[in-house]
């Protein structure tokens, strides 16, 4: 940016968030630049630069972000929204400099409506702070992905993201009553909360999943749940995949279990069997159950005797309390992970039941072409069809290979899942990692999408690049 | 000691770590920015350290932003501590003339005056009253914050030991050097210890006790690993009073009481149980925990240099503290440091009370 255009920036965007709430020193856009999108994070240990904003800008209210897009679309700078930036796709790298917005001192609880188990909150609260302040009012918010301790609700809603119990409790997109939000040229505008509507289209799912790039999420009103009397866990372990698939699937004709996820045989060895004695080859389907004893007795009977039909050896509560007791592990960095150019990621694919395990070979085919370790599970079930997490790694001898290795993994184990008729992404979004994919996944919807960026944000300053939008040269 | 050669290969796994520790660290509370973060600050060593990008003034201040409360290393799997990782980098840029200009104060006032705050040194125990006893013979190192600024911390203190007929000696100590060795000015920290191991090793006592995690941190671990040894054994005043516990009294107290972990002496030190069992004893009921406690208490805000260099964020951590407190419906907060007796005390309003450990003990004196 010409710091001529900077040092006016800088002087509009202080005397709205005051001086102490704006930073151009280069270590501050450094240490806010990236999110946990594994490239970023390969390329930080491999010593590269990544991408940097001119202005990190931290406001504190509505009114103060709508000011700041003002000034911006004034000035046609590129603002990137930031929530906890751990996101795993890049979706907070500022690609084409200018401001990124990060929204963590907007974290206040503004209302908790306990006869509507309601609860109405700023967008920069993270994850796990809101989630401990209504457990003390004895109430869960049912969303429980592992990033639950870095992410926030601004995040969370504006990637669609889904927490490990969402068979239950259903991803961010059930659990969003209201929504308020700011658009590029800084109008305000909210969707009133309420259970259920027939008045038009449902607006706020527009910037559900809109990924900072048709507006700045600012207020949210959410659902509450009271805090399940019991949890339980059941773990049954299947010669393959496809029959536990088949008993999951089976078992949703009947009962809703909280969580539910099958490991395939490579994820079963790498994650379960070095604990439990499971046989070579074989797949761990972990059950979880929320309710009432007596409800629980029920839904945990009925999907045993399932299991045990389809050929399910019963392994107790074990592993699948374990996953859930260690759920946060996995993401630590170690030293294999983290070792010389090893990348991996995770393609959190989404599809139908009859077409569901036709993508998962597919894919596993595909992405194994390329020198990388494939592990998977079905990870979020739901009565029509679920995600799987497609996990690879891989380790390349140099920076180039592996960069280069990684991206092919992603191109042909996206085409195989588009293949076969899946969709790229469950819960984790789009950001940078997938934007040149979006139009061949959405198909003729994505003009609608690109027709209402072009009139919601006409100079595109809306975190250009991210979700196929705004790509420039 | 972190072992220097092992701090290349921590700070690249910490650098790009999914932010797995953040929400508990209070510097990341206290500004709500990714920069003053665990895998910030390794980031910005990481960078160094491959070549990337030079630490530069800001880098500066973000490494002595950080309260090396080690709650971070409470939550880290692959068990890396930033907190000694920092204060190694500190230790270097003292050497290069590189650390931040707000803390050339402090360390002219220890080396000229013995305490950070520029005091007369011969108005720092000439007020404390001791009457010789019968019993055990004690060093009571009351360190530099409740010598002069939480005097009660002291007077309570003598008058608990003297009424448990002890001996008490009050050596005629200098800073004990933790303010010093925490921001990296290793040479002159290490002439203030060895002036206070000279003069306690001359006493003939059989324990020296301090009532300063700080402190007790430092004489207890880090003059051994400068090579110093005291003859003494080192003691905080909750483990003494642990082991005398069956003399102690049960007061009357009301309300609800918690304990708030210092990190020098929980995290650091690991001595959890000892303040506990004894404010148990002299309550008579077991602590009320407040949510994040023991190893994973958040820190009260006043650590290494923090207040001086930062004073809104330190207040504001200072505050959640209190606010945890009363989550718990908390009327009563007891501690055992005095930098935390200050930092609550100065947050808590009227609405919570807030004491050393010492204080709530000298309680059960005055229902008799
Ligand atoms: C360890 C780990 C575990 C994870 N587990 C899960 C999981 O179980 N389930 C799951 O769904 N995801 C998971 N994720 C992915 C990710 O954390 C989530 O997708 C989360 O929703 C991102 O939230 P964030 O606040 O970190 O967003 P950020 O990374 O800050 O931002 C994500 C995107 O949203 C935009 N954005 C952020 N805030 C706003 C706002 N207020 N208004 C408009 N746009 C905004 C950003 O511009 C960016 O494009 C995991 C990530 C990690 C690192
Ligand atoms: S200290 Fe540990 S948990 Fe925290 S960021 Fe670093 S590696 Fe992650
Ligand atoms: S030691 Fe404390 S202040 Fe420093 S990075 Fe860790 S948690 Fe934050």
């Amino acid at each position: 940016m010409d710091s001529k255009i900077k040092t006016r920036l800088m002087k509009r965007i202080e005397s709205i968030v005051g001086p102490e709430n704006v930073t151009v020193h280069e270590t501050d856009t450094v240490l806010n630049a990236h999110d946990a999108w594994p490239l970023s994070e390969a390329k930080i240990r491999a010593g590269e630069s990544l991408p940097l904003a001119d202005l990190v800008v931290f406001p504190a209210s509505t009114g103060e972000v709508a000011e700041v897009l003002k000034v911006a679309n004034e000035m046609e700078i590129p603002v990137t929204p930031v929530g906890g930036g751990a996101g795993t796709c890049g979706g907070t790298l500022p690609i084409y400099g200018g401001i990124q917005l990060d929204l963590k001192r907007m974290d206040k609880i503004l209302n908790i409506d306990h006869e509507s188990m309601l609860i109405t909150v700023q967008s920069g609260i993270v994850g796990i702070d809101l989630e401990e302040a209504v457990n003390r009012h004895g109430y869960t918010m049912g969303h429980t992905p592992t990033s639950l301790r870095a992410s926030n609700v601004g995040g969370f809603i504006a990637t669609r993201s889904g927490g490990s119990l969402s068979s239950l409790y259903g991803k961010i997109e059930d659990l969003t009553l209201g929504l308020e939000t700011v658009l590029a040229d800084g109008s305000v505008i909210r969707t009133k909360a309420v259970p259920r509507h027939s008045v038009g289209p449902d607006l706020k799912q527009l910037f559900i999943g809109s990924e900072g790039t048709l507006g700045v999420i600012t207020e949210a009103t959410l659902r509450m749940f009271p805090i399940p009397d019991e949890r339980r866990f059941r773990s049954m372990a299947f010669p393959d995949v496809h029959s536990g698939l088949t008993a999951i699937r089976e078992i949703f004709r009947h009962v809703t279990p909280s969580l539910v996820r099958l490991y395939d045989p490579e994820d079963t060895a790498m994650f379960v069997a070095n604990h439990f004695d499971v046989d070579e080859g074989d797949c761990m389907l972990m059950l979880g159950f929320d309710g009432t004893p007596a409800e629980n007795d029920l839904s945990e009977s009925k999907s045993v005797e399932v299991c045990l039909s389809k050929g399910g050896k019963d392994f107790g509560e074990g592993p699948s309390k374990r996953w859930w007791e260690h759920r946060y592990d996995m993401y630590y960095p170690n030293r294999l992970t983290t070792s010389g150019y090893a990348i991996g990621d995770t393609i959190d694919i989404v599809a139908t039941y009859d077409k569901l395990e036709n993508v998962y070979y597919a894919m596993k085919k595909a992405m194994e072409e390329h020198d990388a370790i494939v592990m998977s599970h079905f990870s979020h079930m739901y009565q029509n069809g679920g995600s799987i997490y497609m996990i690879f790694f891989t380790n390349q001898p140099d920076a180039e290979t592996a960069w280069a290795t990684y991206r092919r993994i992603w191109d042909d184990g996206v085409a195989a899942c588009l293949r076969e008729g899946g969709t790229m992404s469950h819960q984790h979004g789009v950001g940078l990692s997938r934007t040149t994919y979006t139009e061949g996944d959405m198909g003729s919807a994505f003009d609608v999408l690109r027709r209402i960026k072009k009139v919601l944000d006409p100079k595109g300053i809306m975190n250009p690049g991210k979700l196929g939008l705004g790509v420039r040269d | 000691m972190i072992d220097p050669e092992k701090i290349p290969s921590q700070v690249r796994m910490c650098s790009a770590c999914p932010k797995m520790c953040r929400h508990v660290c209070p510097t990341f509370f206290a500004w709500r920015s990714d920069s003053p973060t665990p895998h910030g600050r390794a980031l910005l060593i990481h960078q160094e350290i491959k070549g990337t990008r030079q630490l530069d003034e800001r880098g500066i201040e973000v490494l002595y932003q950080c309260l090396e409360c080690a709650h971070c290393l409470t939550w880290c799997l692959p068990e890396i501590d930033i907190a000694e990782i920092v204060e190694h980098r500190r230790t270097e840029l003292v050497k290069e003339g590189r650390h931040p200009a707000g803390l050339t104060s402090l360390v002219a006032n220890v080396v000229e005056h013995h305490n950070p705050f520029g005091e007369a040194h011969n108005a720092r125990s000439d007020w404390i009253e001791v009457s010789p006893k019968k019993g055990k013979r004690i060093a009571y190192f009351t360190g530099c914050t409740s010598a002069y600024r939480e005097k009660e911390i002291v007077e309570s203190t003598v008058k608990l030991l003297d009424s448990l007929g002890f001996d008490i000696v009050i050596p005629d100590e200098w800073c004990c050097g933790s303010p010093l060795l925490r921001t990296g000015f290793i040479d002159e920290a290490l002439e203030q210890a060895r002036h206070n191991v000279e003069v306690l090793n001359s006493l003939d006592v059989e324990e020296i006790v301090t009532t300063c995690p700080g402190c007790y941190r430092v004489l207890k671990q880090d003059y051994a690993s400068h090579g110093l040894k005291l003859n003494s054994q080192v003691s905080h005043l909750s483990e003494f009073l642990e082991t005398k516990i069956k003399d102690l009294k049960t007061a009357r107290i009301e309300g609800k009481v918690t304990y708030h972990d210092p990190c020098h002496l929980g995290r650091h030190m690991d001595v959890y149980d000892a303040p506990r069992n004894v404010i148990q004893k002299v309550t008579g009921r077991k602590v009320v925990e407040m949510e994040r406690h023991a190893d994973n208490a958040m820190c009260c805000g006043n650590g290494a240099g923090m207040r001086l260099l930062f004073p809104e964020k330190a207040k504001a951590i200072g505050n959640e503290r209190i606010r945890q407190a009363m989550d718990v419906g908390a009327d009563m907060v007891v501690t055992a440091c005095p930098f935390c007796r200050n930092m609550l005390a100065s947050q808590s309003g009227d609405e919570i009370r807030v004491l050393d450990l010492p204080e709530l003990v000298s309680l059960t004196l005055e229902d008799e």
